[in-house]
C-alpha cells in the first residue's frame, strides 16, 4: 500500500523531472539567441577593451601598452572638445526631438486615422539611410548655384548661406537634422504609451476641475514615464553615437566644430587606422552611454508609470 | 624501319620529344589560365564613367582570350581600398588584385599583403613593358627591391582645371604660373555667385596646402625623414599665400568643409573659375559640366614661388598589384599585365583621356589629333621641369593630410594668428 509520504515523493520527483526539462527545453530555444549575443556584442567588445590596451596601427599589432591609449585620450585637448561637442549634439538634439516627439504623438492620437497617414510620412527620413540623408541635405543647404535653401534665400534678396560651414552654424544644423531624422521614430513609441493611459483617469481629472495642462503634468507625464525613458534612452545612445549623417554633411569641420566622439573615434579608427586608440575612444563612449541610460534609470524609473 | 624496330636515330627523335613535352604543356598552361580573380577597385563594374566604361571593355578582352577565367569587380569607396584589403589580407579574404594609392605602398607592403611582382611578370613584360612605363612613376613602386605594384594612368594627379571662358573675361588665356601674379587674377574670377579658386578642405587623400608648398620644388621634403618643415619659411610663405586669397575673395570659408567630389560637381554647376582637381577625372568634368562649355575646361600647373618652375606634384595616383595571398597570381598577373597593352593604353586614352601607361603609343596619329590636346598638356606637365613626387614613405600618411587640411580651415576660416596654426598642426603630427 502507498503511504502518503511515497506519494508526496513521488510527486515532488514528478515536478523536479518537469521543472528540469522545462529547463533546458527553455535553455535550448534561448541559447541560439544568446551564442548569438556573445558571439556578435560581447566578445568583440571584449577584443575593443584587449585592443585598447595595445598598440595597433593599420592592423598591425605593436605590443601591449597598457593604459598609454586612455592616457593620451584624456590628455589630448581635442579629445576634451570633441567630448563637449557630443554632449551638446546629445542634449541639443534631445531637448528637441523628445517634445516634438511628444506632441506630435498626442496630434496623432487626436487625428485619428489621419494621424497614422501623417506618422507613416514622417517616419520616412527613420527609415532613410544615415548616408543618403547627408547627402540630401548637402544639397538641400548648398549655398548655390543649385541650392534649395539658397535659392529660398535669394528669392527674399538675402545673400546665400552656407550653414555647414559656417563654425557657428554647423552645429546647430547638424542638430536640426538629426531631430528631423528620429523623432518619428520617438513619436510611434509615445503614442503606445499614450494609448496605455486609461481614458477614464482624464475623465475623473475633468470631474475634479483639473484643467488641460494639470492632467498633462499630473496624469499624462507620469504614466508616460516608461515610454519617455525608453524614447530618452534610444534617442541617447542614437544621438551620442551618431557618425554617418556627421561624416557626408561636415567630415567633423568646420575646424572641428563638429568632431563629436563618435566621429573621432571613426576617424581615429578609420582614417587614422590607430586602432588601439580608436578602441580605447570606443570603451571611453560605450562607460559614458552606461551613465547616462544610469542616470535616465535613477531619475524616471522613480515616476509611478515607469514599472508599467 | 619495321614498327616493331626502331633505329637510333629515330629513338634519339622521341627521347628528345619527350623531354620537350613537359616544357610544353607548361608553356601552354601559362597561357591558359581558369578560376576566379576577384578585383577591388573604387570603379564599378556596372558604371558609366569613361574610366569604367573602359575597364569593363578591358574585362570582356581577357576573359574572350582566357575563357576559363571569370572577372569579378568588387567596387569599394577608394578611400578604404588600402585599409580593406590589409585588413583582408590578414584574414586570408583579399581579392587577387588591388588598386591603390602610391602614398599607401609602402604601409601596405610593410604588412607583406602584396606579392613581390618581380616574381610574378613574365620575362617579355619585365623586359618590353616596364622600360615602356613612365620611369618616375615606375620606380617608385619598388621598395627595398620588391615591385610592390605597377603605377596605372601616369598622370600629373592634383593640378588646376580651370575655365576659359572665365580666364578670357579678365583679359587671359591661363592663369599665372607664379603666386605673385596668381593672387590678383584669382580674385578678379570672382564674380557673382562665381569664387575665383576652389580648393578642397575636407579631404582625408589630399591637401592644397601640400600643392600649394610645392611651388617651391621637391626640396620641401627631407631626403631622409619624408617630412617636410611644418612652420618653416616655405610653410609660412604658403599660409600667407592662403590669406591673401581669402583677403582678395578668390577663396571663401564657405568651403571649410569641401571634399574633392564637392568641389568637382560645384565646379560642373559654376561655382568656381578655377579648382584643384584630380586629372584623371578630366574627362569626366567634361561630360558633367553644366554651367560651362565643355571645350572651355583647361588644365594648368599649380603657381611657383619666386622664379622657381610651376609646379606639378605627381600623386597621390593609383598603382595596381597583386595580393601575396592570392591562390591564383598566375591569372591575376595575367590580368594586370592585360592592363598594360599598347590597345589597352589606347583605350585608356582614347575613351578616358588619360596619359597612356605605354609611352611607346604615343606615336598613334591620336595623340597629334586635338581630341588629344589634354593628354599632350598632361603629357607636358609630367615631364614639366617642377614635377615632383611624394617621398616613397612619407611619415604619419594617415594623419599628414587631415591634420594640414584642418590648418587650411584655420587660415581660411579665422584670423588666428599664421604660425600659431602652423605649430599647432606641426604638434598634432608630433613632427
Amino acid at each position: 500500500m502507498t503511504t502518503a509520504v511515497e506519494i508526496s515523493v513521488d510527486s515532488s520527483r514528478a515536478l523536479d523531472s518537469v521543472a528540469r526539462k522545462t529547463r533546458i527545453v527553455g535553455s535550448a530555444l534561448v541559447g541560439p539567441a544568446l551564442i548569438l549575443v556573445v558571439a556578435i556584442n560581447v566578445l568583440p567588445a571584449f577584443y575593443g577593451f584587449y585592443l585598447s590596451l595595445r598598440q595597433v596601427f593599420f592592423f598591425g599589432d605593436e605590443g601591449y601598452v597598457g593604459l598609454q591609449n586612455y592616457v593620451a585620450l584624456f590628455r589630448d585637448p581635442f579629445a576634451w572638445q570633441a567630448m563637449g561637442r557630443s554632449l551638446i549634439f546629445t542634449f541639443g538634439s534631445l531637448v528637441i526631438a523628445v517634445p516634438l516627439a511628444l506632441v506630435s504623438a498626442m496630434g496623432i492620437r487626436r487625428l485619428g486615422k489621419w494621424g497614422s497617414i501623417l506618422l507613416t510620412v514622417l517616419l520616412v527620413p527613420w527609415a532613410m539611410s544615415p548616408i543618403v540623408v547627408a547627402l540630401l541635405w548637402k544639397w538641400i543647404l548648398v549655398p548655390s548655384p543649385g541650392g534649395l535653401v539658397g535659392a529660398v534665400f535669394a528669392a527674399f534678396g538675402m545673400p546665400p548661406q552656407d550653414l555647414l560651414t559656417d563654425p557657428i552654424l554647423a552645429m546647430p544644423t547638424l542638430i536640426l537634422i538629426a531631430v528631423w531624422r528620429n523623432f518619428a521614430f520617438a513619436a510611434i513609441i509615445l503614442t503606445g504609451g499614450l494609448g496605455q493611459i486609461p481614458r477614464d483617469l482624464y475623465k475623473a481629472a475633468a470631474m475634479d476641475g483639473l484643467g488641460a495642462w494639470e492632467a498633462f503634468r499630473k496624469i499624462t507625464l507620469p504614466l508616460l514615464a516608461s515610454s519617455l525613458l525608453i524614447v530618452i534612452s534610444m534617442l541617447t545612445i542614437s544621438y551620442f553615437n551618431e557618425v554617418q549623417t556627421i561624416i557626408g554633411l561636415t567630415g567633423g569641420g568646420p575646424i572641428r566644430q563638429t568632431t563629436t566622439l563618435g566621429y573621432l573615434l571613426y576617424h581615429t579608427g578609420f582614417v587614422e587606422l590607430d586602432q588601439g586608440r580608436g578602441n580605447a575612444i570606443a570603451i571611453v563612449m560605450f562607460m559614458i552611454n552606461m551613465l547616462l541610460i544610469a542616470l535616465y534609470i535613477k531619475i524616471l524609473g522613480k515616476q509611478p508609470g515607469a514599472a508599467a | 624501319m619495321s614498327i616493331g624496330k626502331l633505329d637510333r636515330r629515330t629513338v634519339l627523335k622521341l627521347g628528345a620529344a619527350s623531354a620537350l613535352l613537359p616544357a610544353m604543356g607548361k608553356i601552354a598552361l601559362a597561357q591558359e589560365h581558369s578560376g576566379t580573380i576577384r578585383i577591388w577597385t573604387f570603379l564599378s563594374a556596372e558604371g558609366q564613367s569613361p574610366r569604367e566604361v573602359v575597364l569593363r571593355d578591358l574585362i570582356e578582352t581577357f576573359v574572350a582570350a582566357n575563357p576559363g577565367v571569370s572577372v569579378e569587380v568588387e567596387s569599394q569607396p577608394f578611400q578604404e581600398l588600402e585599409t580593406k584589403f590589409v585588413a583582408a589580407s590578414a584574414q586570408n579574404r583579399a581579392p587577387d588584385i588591388i588598386w591603390m594609392r602610391d602614398t599607401f605602398l609602402d604601409l601596405v607592403n610593410q604588412r607583406g599583403a602584396l606579392a613581390d611582382l618581380n616574381d610574378e611578370l613574365s620575362a617579355s613584360f619585365q623586359s618590353d613593358v616596364i622600360p615602356d612605363l613612365y620611369p618616375v612613376f615606375a620606380e617608385k613602386s619598388v621598395i627595398d627591391g620588391v615591385r610592390t605594384s605597377l603605377p596605372l594612368w601616369p598622370s600629373p594627379a592634383q593640378v588646376l582645371f580651370y575655365r576659359e571662358d572665365a580666364l578670357a573675361e579678365v583679359g587671359l588665356d591661363a592663369p599665372p604660373l607664379t603666386w605673385d601674379e596668381f593672387i590678383p587674377v584669382a580674385g578678379r574670377l570672382t564674380s557673382g555667385d562665381r569664387l575665383g579658386l576652389g580648393l578642397p578642405t575636407n579631404d582625408n587623400s589630399v591637401s592644397a596646402f601640400i600643392n600649394i608648398m610645392t611651388g617651391f620644388g621637391p626640396g620641401i621634403f627631407d631626403a631622409e625623414t619624408g617630412q617636410f618643415d611644418v612652420t618653416g619659411p616655405e610653410a609660412v610663405e604658403t599660409a600667407n599665400v592662403v590669406r591673401q586669397l581669402v583677403s582678395v575673395g578668390a577663396l571663401s570659408p564657405t568651403l571649410l568643409n569641401a571634399m574633392g567630389d564637392d568641389i568637382q560637381d560645384q565646379f560642373a554647376a559654376g561655382r568656381f573659375a578655377i579648382v584643384q582637381a584630380f586629372a584623371p577625372r578630366f574627362a569626366q568634368y567634361k561630360s558633367i559640366a553644366a554651367a560651362y562649355d565643355p571645350d572651355d575646361l583647361a588644365v594648368s600647373a599649380w603657381p611657383a614661388f619666386g622664379d622657381r618652375p610651376p609646379a606639378v606634384l605627381l600623386g597621390p595616383y593609383w598603382t595596381v598589384g597583386v595580393s601575396a595571398k592570392s591562390e591564383n597570381k598566375a591569372a591575376a598577373t595575367a590580368f594586370v599585365e592585360a592592363l598594360y597593352t599598347p590597345e589597352a593604353s589606347m583605350q585608356w586614352a582614347q575613351t578616358a583621356g588619360l596619359v597612356p601607361d605605354r609611352r611607346s603609343v604615343q606615336s598613334d596619329p591620336f595623340f597629334s589629333t586635338p581630341e588629344a590636346e589634354s593628354i599632350a598638356v598632361f603629357n607636358a606637365l609630367l615631364d614639366a621641369p617642377g614635377a615632383l613626387t611624394f617621398p616613397p614613405k612619407l611619415p604619419d600618411i594617415t594623419r599628414v593630410f587631415p591634420i594640414m587640411n584642418t590648418a587650411l580651415q584655420e587660415l581660411i576660416g579665422t584670423d588666428e594668428d599664421v604660425s600659431a596654426i602652423l605649430e599647432r598642426a606641426k604638434a598634432t603630427l608630433g613632427w
